[in-house]
Formats: structure tokens, sequence, C-alpha cells
């Protein structure tokens, strides 16, 4: 027997993984064994270690740039592009949403390290998962992910609809992970790995021999299953708007960012990375997945008065739209020219992550001063009450709506245009379509903020008093301050997004 | 310069929007800079634009003044305008009549209220997204700029937010134009697909003719009608009436509502013979112009008089644009003009007798005093150009159309159009009429108020832009050659193939004078005999009342959206976790059945033991019963048998280990179950509605087959997989190289030592942490906190089952 031989370990090429986790774990570890830091120290601290983590990640890039791609830790992880660029992605959300956070938690006198610890675990899953290279690993991934952001939605303690949101959630994911995991199973036994090199390697002689292999066929559809839950896809989107309407709304954010871009990202690695040979039967199955999203996700959001949950059905329609960029990228996965699909989807990921959160941050001031109130009557005369903050949610809701100038914008017409670029015609108007339905959604929520006058004089007391404190604020100017900049600026963007469809495996 | 202007209606505007109520009315003031410069500007461009042509002479060599900005080079995103012959038509019209509008409303709203300033911001804006419209040669940008004016418009439709009626009538607007855009955007992508090209001007050089542009067209249409306001999806129009005078007119006669023209006479010459273009513009046209004008004849109220004579108006611009006859079309620009000017000066005194009256209705009017003759003339004079009467712009518009139709007009059914747009002039100057005579006083109802007589006459400066309007049409009606360049280098800009001949106010004895003739004949006799048609109008109407009207079609359909989209919501959004299950349990029921029964071969022999039939048959009862009791615990005993009879399989099987294991699990479990289950009520709360037992039943039993298939071919298609099994491996393995025979044994503690390691950690830690919880609870139940009574009591809360009463309906219900 041979003896046991050790993974070579690149410990820089793991640095950002490393900073955080050991961050996160240190942050609870000595957040726990000491008494409570003073106000805005945990967020402080966290934001500097999610920007650490960005810029070692933003190094990597660099690194990979000049070297190429390559698979770490015996090819367990990739090192790739894509990895690090949904690593900036993640991180760029878990330092807005940190922002937020210290604000709420004070508010209702919840400051601890408990609440930050999570994120940067979460944060942590979600990049295992953007960078794994073998499907038990993204699972692991997608469990630390999952686990911290059940905890998370049901962390406000004293509020009965956060922890029945926090149960739901568990209750469902727990179901979409033992899918997931048994998708794997079957994905294994029909190929001998569960490493994506393998993966593929084992596939290429089998697809050449000939054959469809029903193992694998019957793991991409509970891996879908698994996948579609994570990303809110219809019909697996039950949980969405009950989760995130009960959920503290900083985690919300978060949800809506880190979740998502780490789901999009594990979608990327399992069905365009590791399985372009079965291209031909999992893209009908995102076409369809695409189309109801879209359509039931816009279609739904109209009738909704409270706004976090008119976001959560956006939030599904935006899911729609991705995994278009997904079917786009599925017609030609695994050739030498993958087409812009992928490309279209990573900026898609990130320009959302960023207008979202600024989204939900300025659902998150105007709530804390309605005590709680996030139904569209608490945004009546926001413009006159705070003509900054209006203006800012306007350009989110712009920005999300898809108007031009915004960075919405250019994610959407990257989508369809990788959609029209392989003659996907009728899933490219049905999203156009589903755009504009979703935008009377936003239309709503401006002609609140902007029309409706100043609300009612018997509660104009706490009206002048609207604080905005200064992380929201911050987040809430920088969130706008990209989404304009893309918006107008988008050329570096793509430019720099386009190295990310050299994976590695 | 193209992009600066359009950057500075939209810096205007925002400045306007943030500065609140400070300025009041200046900010129309403030507002006016956008348009004069434009005016400005445009002016400077025309000699160029416009080119050396000579009127009469044929084509012109005007050189349009293009800008072209490559945006992001990498999504191939270019912004393309350009200013032609017939752009500058359009702006001429928008700025032009803008700066009027502008003057007007500071003295329309000298007691401003709270959201004045709003209405000159939101117009400014609406005034940018206008010129885009009519700038942008890209047809995807013109879709942006067009659902601009939409929005824009909405925004100044329902600026009064507190009148129910006005955020109905914007509702109303916005959801029909809007759907008319999307329809026109699926339209506008299949031609732009189909030709290689989304600009106009390079579709104009190589029209498409793939067979797909049909439907491209009537699309496209759709979204022209429903902006135009055309049959049957004008509703909105009137409704549009509750928005401020000056708003009115700007928007809803001048600019907005011939976006649909616009886009009409723009694609005409490319697609007139494509598909039913013809067909459907000219009937839709027709159709539009004569309900119009009969309805304009029974108004009462001023405002909506000219609101259902500007659908017939655009219903005639149609007939004309939309044949893509440049000799039609140039009858068509000339037509357009007139009708910017004279339906604005005609909104403007309306609001002048609103604004000094406080009424529009003709029969509260008894006439004005001595000090009202200016802005009684200038009615007067509107409304003559609007009814065709000469020597005034109108005039020379219709007769040069009803010319041209005579001559040219030889496509099928052209007769017939010809014969509605006489019918429809006739209309046409009955309403004008009506118009005069109710300005005059001559509905006035002896029993109302006479509040006319002594009301305060207009300031100059509130005149003034009527003034002027009707001065250029009485102005250009005389001397057509003034804009006859304008017309010219605009029929070019539609149709590059054009000899556009001059426009005349006199152009002999020809059939048009004849029919022109005509019509003022008939349409003096609908005046005279107005009682008896008015009555007779009516009785027609109440016979045709069972008819559902568009707007009736309209509310129906709307409701039903509203309250199917909040009884399904209320259905699977109930916030209930069994509904959440269930729906995505049986999804993952189905999906993987369809890979798994394509790789269905026949069934395994399933019975090889006679022990295997009682013990199968046990799980199934015991698994239905589970999922049909009602109490918990026999739910958990349920369960427990099921895997006691599992334990039995495996005994039969021979594998008296594994049996044990699992018996010892199954024990453990149900004693769980029991101790957690003392805490909660013996009985499920069966609130559910009687149908759901048989829906959770049948999805178990999906679930259940679908296991069953999945686990069948899963096992069984293991032989085609090409790599090695890695069982026969292990069990090669077990006893030369771990010294073992029980190959369970030795997968556990050998080749998967480490694992197992893992396991036991993972375990103690959780039973640590089980432990820790446990406790936790127990101290707080000691302290004499009913903690686990709350447990017991707590019913996970269900949202509300309808999220919230849609605005939407509540507002249509008013």
């Amino acid at each position: 027997m041979p003896p046991f031989v050790g993974p070579e370990v690149a410990w820089f090429a793991l640095s950002p993984l490393l900073v955080l986790s050991g961050g996160g774990l240190l942050l609870l570890v000595v957040g726990a064994l000491t008494g409570r830091w003073p106000r805005g120290l945990y967020a402080a601290v966290t934001a500097t270690v999610a920007g650490t983590a960005a810029v070692l990640a933003a190094i990597q890039w660099s690194r990979i740039a000049d070297d190429g791609p390559s698979t770490l830790v015996a090819g367990a992880l990739s090192y790739d592009a894509f990895a690090q660029f949904l690593t900036i992605t993640i991180l760029i959300s878990v330092i807005l949403v940190v922002l937020l956070t210290d604000e709420d938690l004070h508010e209702s006198d919840a400051d601890g390290p408990e609440v930050y610890g999570l994120y940067l675990m979460a944060a942590t899953g979600g990049i295992i998962m953007a960078a794994a290279n073998d499907l038990i690993v993204l699972f692991l991934g997608l469990e630390a992910l999952s686990l911290a952001l059940y905890v998370l939605a049901a962390s406000a303690r004293q509020r009965s609809d956060s922890q029945e949101s926090g149960l739901k959630y568990f209750v469902l994911g727990g179901f979409s992970s033992a899918f997931f995991l048994y998708g794997i199973a079957l994905i294994y036994g029909g190929t001998g790995s569960t490493n994506i090199g393998r993966i593929v390697a084992s596939l290429q002689s089998s697809v050449t021999t000939g054959g469809d292999n029903a193992l694998v066929l019957a793991g991409i559809a509970l891996l879908l299953v698994g996948l579609g839950f994570k990303v809110a896809a219809v019909p697996f989107h039950v949980w969405t708007p009950d989760v995130y309407q009960g959920a503290p709304t900083p985690v919300t954010a978060f949800m809506a960012s880190v979740g998502k871009a780490a789901a999009f990202a594990a979608i990327v690695r399992v069905l365009v990375v590791a399985l372009p040979f079965y291209r031909e039967d999992w893209r009908p199955a995102i076409w369809l997945l695409a189309v109801l999203s879209l359509v039931v996700g816009s279609a739904l959001a109209v009738v909704q008065t409270n706004v976090k949950r008119m976001l959560a059905y956006s939030s599904i329609s935006h899911a729609g739209f991705l995994l278009v960029a997904i079917e786009a990228a599925g017609h030609r996965a695994g050739e030498a020219d993958p087409g812009s699909g992928v490309v279209a989807l990573v900026i898609y990921l990130l320009a959302y992550s960023v207008l979202v959160i600024g989204t939900f941050a300025v659902v998150t001031v105007v709530g804390r001063n309605a005590s709680g109130d996030v139904t569209l009557d608490a945004f009546k005369g926001l413009s006159t009450r705070r003509p900054a903050l209006a203006l800012a949610l306007t350009v989110f809701l712009f920005a999300q709506a898809g108007v031009p100038f915004t960075s919405g914008f250019v994610a959407k017409f990257g989508v369809i245009q990788a959609a029209v670029e392989e003659r996907s015609y009728a899933i490219a108007i049905i999203a156009m379509v589903a755009a504009v339905i979703a935008a009377f959604l936003y239309l709503r929520i401006m002609v609140s903020v902007w029309l409706s006058g100043e609300s009612s004089d018997v509660d104009g007391e706490p009206d002048q008093t609207l604080r905005i404190p200064i992380g929201a604020g911050l987040a809430i100017a920088a969130a706008a301050a990209f989404t304009l900049v893309v918006g107008v600026m988008p050329g570096w963007l793509i430019s720099t997004a386009e190295a990310v469809t050299t994976y590695a495996r | 310069m193209l992009l600066f202007i359009l950057l500075t209606h939209l810096a205007i505007g925002v400045a306007i929007l943030g500065s609140g109520d400070r300025l009041g009315r200046r900010a129309f003031a403030v507002a006016a800079l956008a348009p004069a410069l434009t005016v400005g500007w445009a002016i400077t461009q025309a000699s160029g634009v416009i080119g050396s042509s000579s009127g009469g002479s044929g084509m012109s060599d005007g050189v349009p003044v293009s800008f072209s900005w490559m945006w992001v080079e990498q999504l191939g995103l270019q912004l393309d305008l350009r200013l032609d012959g017939f752009g500058l038509v359009m702006v001429s019209l928008v700025s032009g009549i803008g700066l009027m509008v502008c003057i007007y409303a500071m003295g329309y709203f000298s007691y401003p209220k709270p959201g004045t300033a709003r209405l000159a911001g939101l117009m400014t804006l609406f005034a940018g997204a206008m010129l885009g419209v009519v700038l942008s040669d890209h047809l995807l940008a013109l879709f942006v700029f067009w659902e601009l004016t939409s929005i824009t418009s909405y925004l100044l439709i329902g600026n009064d937010d507190r009148n129910p009626r006005a955020r109905a009538a914007a509702l109303q607007a916005i959801l029909i134009t809007g759907a008319g855009g999307l329809v026109m955007l699926v339209g506008l992508i299949i031609i732009g697909q189909s030709a290689g090209t989304y600009l106009i001007s390079e579709l104009l050089l190589n029209p498409p003719t793939d067979g797909v542009i049909a439907a491209g067209v009537i699309c496209v249409l759709v979204g022209a009608f429903t902006k135009s306001a055309q049959a049957p999806f004008g509703s909105w129009l009137p409704g549009a009436m509750v928005a401020p005078t000056p708003i009115s007119a700007y928007l809803h006669s001048a600019t907005m509502v011939k976006a649909g023209v616009y886009l009409v006479a723009r694609l005409a010459p490319i697609l007139a013979t494509t598909g039913q273009w013809r067909v459907l513009v000219l009937s839709v046209g027709a159709v539009t112009m004569v309900i119009g004008g009969l309805r304009a004849m029974r108004q009462y109220d001023l405002k909506l008089l000219l609101a259902y004579g500007t659908i017939s108006q655009l219903g005639f611009l149609m007939l004309m644009f939309g044949t893509g006859e440049y000799k039609i079309a140039q009858a068509a620009v000339v037509l357009i003009l007139a009708h910017g000017a004279f339906k604005a000066a005609l909104f403007m005194v309306v609001g002048i007798v609103d604004h000094e009256v406080g009424t529009r209705d003709i029969r509260e009017l008894h006439g004005f005093g001595s000090s009202w003759r200016p802005t009684v003339v200038v009615g007067i004079l509107a409304a003559a150009s609007m009814a065709g009467l000469p020597p005034l712009l109108g005039f020379v518009g219709k007769e040069k159309a009803l010319d041209t139709y005579i001559t040219y007009g030889d496509f099928t059914g052209s007769g017939v159009v010809l014969g509605v747009i006489v019918v429809g002039s006739m209309l046409t100057f009955a309403y004008s009429a009506r118009f005069v005579l109710g300005l005059l006083g001559h509905f006035g109802v002896a029993d109302k108020p006479n509040r006319s007589a002594e009301a305060h006459a207009p300031s100059a400066m509130f005149l003034g832009p009527a003034a002027v309007l009707t001065v250029l049409t009485v102005l250009l009606g005389l001397a057509p050659r003034l804009v006859d360049p304008l017309v010219a280098a605009a029929t070019t800009a539609l149709d590059p193939t054009a000899s556009p001949s001059t426009v005349k106010l006199w152009a002999g004895f020809n059939a048009a004078l004849g029919l022109s003739v005509l019509v003022i004949g008939v349409g003096l006799l609908l005046v005279w005999k107005r009682a008896p048609v008015a009555r007779l109008q009516r009785r027609f109407s109440d016979a045709i009342s069972w008819i559902p009207s568009a707007e009736r079609g309209f509310l129906v359909a709307l409701r039903s959206v509203t309250d199917g989209s909040k009884r399904l919501t209320a259905v699977v959004q109930s916030g209930s976790l069994p509904i959440y299950l269930l729906i995505i349990i049986s999804v993952v029921a189905i999906a993987p059945l369809i890979p798994a029964l394509s790789a269905w071969s026949d069934l395994p022999p399933l019975v090889d033991v006679p022990l295997h039939v009682p013990l199968a048959a046990l799980v199934i009862a015991a698994s239905l019963g589970a999922s049909i009791v009602k109490r918990r615990i026999s739910a958990a005993l349920m369960l427990g048998a099921v895997g006691y009879a599992m334990a039995g399989f495996f005994i039969v099987q021979g594998a008296p280990d594994l049996a044990l294991t699992q018996l010892v699990i199954e024990t453990l479990a149900t004693v769980l179950f029991v101790l957690v289950l003392r805490f909660l009520p013996t009985r499920w709360a069966d609130r559910s509605p009687a149908v759901a037992r048989p829906i959770r039943l049948t999805v178990s039993v999906a679930a259940a087959v679908s296991v069953f298939v999945l686990a069948l071919v899963a096992a069984g298609s293991r032989d085609s997989v090409s790599e090695a099994n890695i069982s026969v491996e292990m069990i090669a393995r077990s006893a030369p190289e771990a010294k073992g025979n029980n190959i369970v044994n030795v997968i556990l503690v050998d080749f998967r030592g480490l694992d197992t390691l893992g396991e036991i950690t993972v375990l103690v830690v959780s039973g640590v942490g089980a432990v820790a919880l446990a406790r936790a609870g127990r101290r707080r139940l000691m302290l004499g906190s009913d903690a686990a009574d709350e447990v017991a009591d707590y019913e996970w809360s269900e949202h509300e089952p309808v999220p919230s009463a849609a605005p939407v309906a509540g507002e249509m219900d008013q």
C-alpha cells in the first residue's frame, strides 16, 4: 500500500479564503471571550477582514492573468479568474452589508460578534462554491453558506417573523441540500468521480463511445433542484417572499447579493464547467426555469405592497434574467469560444449585488424610521423629507429596472445580447417583456417616493428626524456611485470580466 | 450638440424636481430655457437640413445632422441621433409648442399649489424624452425614449395624487400605452433582426423582405395605435384630460400622442406594402377618425370635445401617413404642423376660460364681455383652421390631403378611405362649429349660473402664446410658401425617392376644391340642424349601448388580472410550510422521472422469498397510514413501523447486523419523537380544506413512485458506466490487506477509517451542543417560566393569505 501523501497546498493562492475563515473564527472566539466592544468596532473589524481578503483576491487575479489558471489542493479548488471575480463580488457585498448591519444591530441592542462572524463564514462558503472544482467541495461551501444564512435569517431573536423565516428556510433548504447531495451521488455513480476535471474526462470518453447515461441525467435533474432552490428560481422560489420579508433587512440584502452570486457561481461550475457534454439536456430545463422565474417573479410582484416582499419577487425575476445568461452560455459550453453568456452573468451578478444592497440599505433606513414598517406607505413623501435618499433610491430602482446609464442596463443588455447571439430570440423577448412588467413595480415605489406629497400631517413629527446613520449612508453613497459609474462607463468592467471564461479544472 | 440638447433637458428637469416647490410658477420660466435653446439651435441648423431646394423643384439636397457615439464598444452599444427634415418638423412641434406652453403655464398657474413646480420639471423631462423619440435613428433607442414619454406622461397625469380620478386615469394611460410599447418592442426586434439593422436610415435603403416581418408589422402597429389613441385603444386619452390644461395641450394633443403617428410615418415607406400594414392602418385610422368625430359632437365639456377631436385628427393623420405614398405623406406633414398649431391654441383658450370662469361646460357659458374679444377671436380662428376653412393652414393641409388622395391613391380601398376622410372632415367641421358656438354662449342654459359675462379677461401674457400660434396659422395659411421648403425636406427625409410638389393655398378649380365645398356645405347643414342630429345620435348610441365599449373591456381585463394574481398568491404563497414543501416535492418527484423513465428497462424479479410480500405490504400500509392519520403520535408510530419492516427485509436478505442497527435507530427515533411530541398538541390543527388530504396523498405516492423508479434505474444502469466498480476492488482487498472478513467492518474502520473518525467527532460535538441546549431549556423551566407551554401553544403564524389589497383595483373602482 502506498504511503499517504498529503496534497500540496499553495498557501498564498488560498489566502483570501484563509483570511476570511480565520478572521471569522477569531472574531467569534475573541468576541465571545471579551466584553462588548465599542460601538462600530465589530463592523470595522469585519469590513477590514473582508477588505484584506478582497485585496488578496485582486492580487491572485493578476497572478492568474500572468501564469494562467490552475487547480489547488489536489484538484479540489480552481484557481481561475472566474473564482477571483466572484470572490471580489462577494467581498464587496460583504463590506456593504456590514456597513448597514452596525446600525441595525445597535438599534435592537443586539450588538455582538455573532452576526459578523456568520457573515464571514457565509462568505467563505460562497467563495468555496465559486472556486469549487469538486462537487463535494462545492457541497461543503453550499452548506457553510446555507447554515450561516439559516441562522442569520432568524437572528432577530425578538421578532417571531424572523424566527419563522429562519425555520422555513432551514426546513426547505435542508430538503434541497439533500436533493443536491443525492444528485452528486448519482453523478459519482455515473462518472466514477466527484472531481470536476475527472468528471469531464470520464464523460468525454463515454460520450465518444456513445450512449446516454441515465444516472448522470437523473443526477443533473436533482442538482438542478438543489441549485434552483438556492437561486430561488420558480418553482423552487416559494420560500423567498416569506424569508426575505421576515429576515432582518441587512440579512435580506446579504441573501440577495452573496447568496445569489454564490449559487449562480455554483450553477456555472456544475453545468457549464463540469457537464458541458450534457448541455443539450440541461439547457431546456434552464430555459423553463428562466421563463417561469421571469414571468412569475415580475407578474406577482406587482400586487404586493410590502416593499421587502416586492423586492423578493423582483429578485426572483432577476434570477430569471441570470438564468437567461446561463441558457445562453449553455449553447456553447465547453467549446473553445464559449460565447458571452458567462461574462454577462458575472457582470450582472456584480451589478445586481451592489444595487440590491443599495436598495435594501434605503429600505433599512426608511423602515427604521417607520418602526419597522416597510410598506409603500412608509415611503410616501420621502422626496420632501430626504431628497438625497430619495434620489439614491431612484437610481437603484432605475438600475433594477434596467434604465440606461445605470449598471442595471449594462447587465440586462449584456444578458439579452448573449441570448440573441445564440439565437435564443424567444427567451430574449420574454426577458424583455418581463423587464418592462417589472419596471411598473419599481415605478410604483418611485411614485410613492416622489409623487405622494407630504405624508399625512398627523405623523409628521418623526419624519423630521429621519436620520441616516453614517454606515448606511456610506453604503448607499458607494453603491449609488458604483451603479452610475458602471452605467456610464462600463467598458473597463466588461473587458475585465471577459477573462472569466478560462476555467481551471 | 444633439446629445447636449437631450442632456440639457435632463439636467433642467432634474434641477427643477430637486428644488421642490421653492420655485413655484417661476419653474416654468426655468423650464422654458430647454425648448428655447432647442428652437434656437434648430433654427441655426434649419438651412443645412432643409437644403437649398426651392419648393416644387423636387429633391431637396438637405444634409441631416447626425450624431453617433460609441457608448460601450464591447456590447456594440451605439447611440445614433439624427436630425433630418421630418425630425425638424417634429422638433419644431415639440420645442416650439413646448416653449409656448411654458410661457402659457406661467399665466395658468398664477396661484401655484404644491406640486406645480414638479409639473414643470416633469414636463421638461418629457420634452427631452419626446425629442429623443423623434431624433433617434436606432429603433431600440427610440423604444427607450418612447417608454420614457409614457412614464413621464403617467406622472404628469397623476400629478394631483390626491385625486382618485387623476390616479385612475394615469394608471389607465400607462397600462395601455405601456403594454402597447411592449408589443411594439417585440415587433421592433423582429424587424431589426430580420433586416440586420436597427437604424431607420439603413432600413429605408434596404427594406426587409423576410416572411416573419408581417408579424413584426402587426406588433409595431399595435404600439403605435395605443400611443396615438386609435380605436380600440383610445379610451385613455379622454381620461388623461384630468391633467392641468397646459399638460393636455402639450402632451395629449401636440406631441406625445403624435409619437404613434410619427412611427407610422417613419416606417410606412419601408413597410407599407408588407403584410397587413395598409389594411390595418387604414381601417383603424378610418374607424378612429369617424368615431372620434361623432363623439366630439356630443361633448359639453370643451376640453373633452377637443380630446375626441384630437383622436379623430390622429386617425386622419394615420390615414395619410399610413399609405406610404410620399405625395399623401407630404400633405400629412402640412397637416401635422397645422394640427399642432391650432389644437394647442384651442386647448390654451379652453384653459383660459376654465381659469377665469371656473367652468368648461358650454351649458354654463353665456358669452363674454368685450374685453374678451381677443381671446374669442383667437379661439374662432383656431377652430376655423381645425374645420378646414380658407385661408388658414388647416385648409391648406386638408385641401392637399384630398387632392393627393384623389390623384395618387391607387391602392385597393383608396376610394373608401377618401370617402371616410370626407365624412370625417364634415364631422370635424361640425364639432369645430360646436366649439365656437359654445364659446360664444349659444349652448348656455338659462338656469345655469351666468359666470362668463363678468369674468376677468386674461392678461396679455396668458393669451399671448395662443395668439402667436394663431397668427402663425393665419400667416402660413396665407403664405404656405414659407413652410414649403421644410415640408419638402421632411417628405424627402421620409422617403428618399420622393419628389415633393409645392404647397399652395389656391390650387385652382379641381376635384379637391369641390370636395372641400361639399364638406363645408354638409358641415353647415349639420350645424344648422344640430338639434335633430343630436337626437339621432343619442338614439343611435342608446341602441348600441349593449356592445361592451373598449373602456369597459379594459376595466374588466384589469380587474381579472389583479384578482387572478391575488388569488394565485393566496394559494401558492400562503406562508404555509406544508404547501411550500408540497410544491417542491412534486416538482422533484416529476423532474428526475423524465430522464429515469427514458432509461427504464423492464422490472427485475420483485419477489425472491414469500416473506417479502407481507413485509412490503406492511411498509406500504404503514406509510399510507402515516400520511393519513390526524394524531401526531400515531404518525410517528407508523413511521416506526416502516422502519421495523425494513429491518425485517434486512433479516430476510441475510444481514442481521444491518437489521440490528436499523432496529436500534428506529427505536431511538421513536422515543425521541414521543419525547418531543409531549410538548405539542396531539392533533394537527385541521384547518386545511377537504381536498388537502387527497392532494397530500397523491404527492406522497408520486414521490414514492419517483424514488422507486430512480432506484431501479440507478442500480440497473451502473453496469453501463465505463468506470471501474469500486465495490469489487474493496471485496478483493479486504481479506489480504485489512485482514478482515466482514467487509462492512473493514470499510468502516480501515478503508474509510478517517471518515469514521470524522463522523464520530461530529456526533460528539453536536451531542455536547444538544446537551447544552437541553440544559439551558431546563434551567428556564425550573425558573418557573412556561416556555414549554409557549412552545406547545405556539402555532406557526400563517401570513395573511392575501398579501394586500392591490391599490390598482381599488383605484379603478372609483
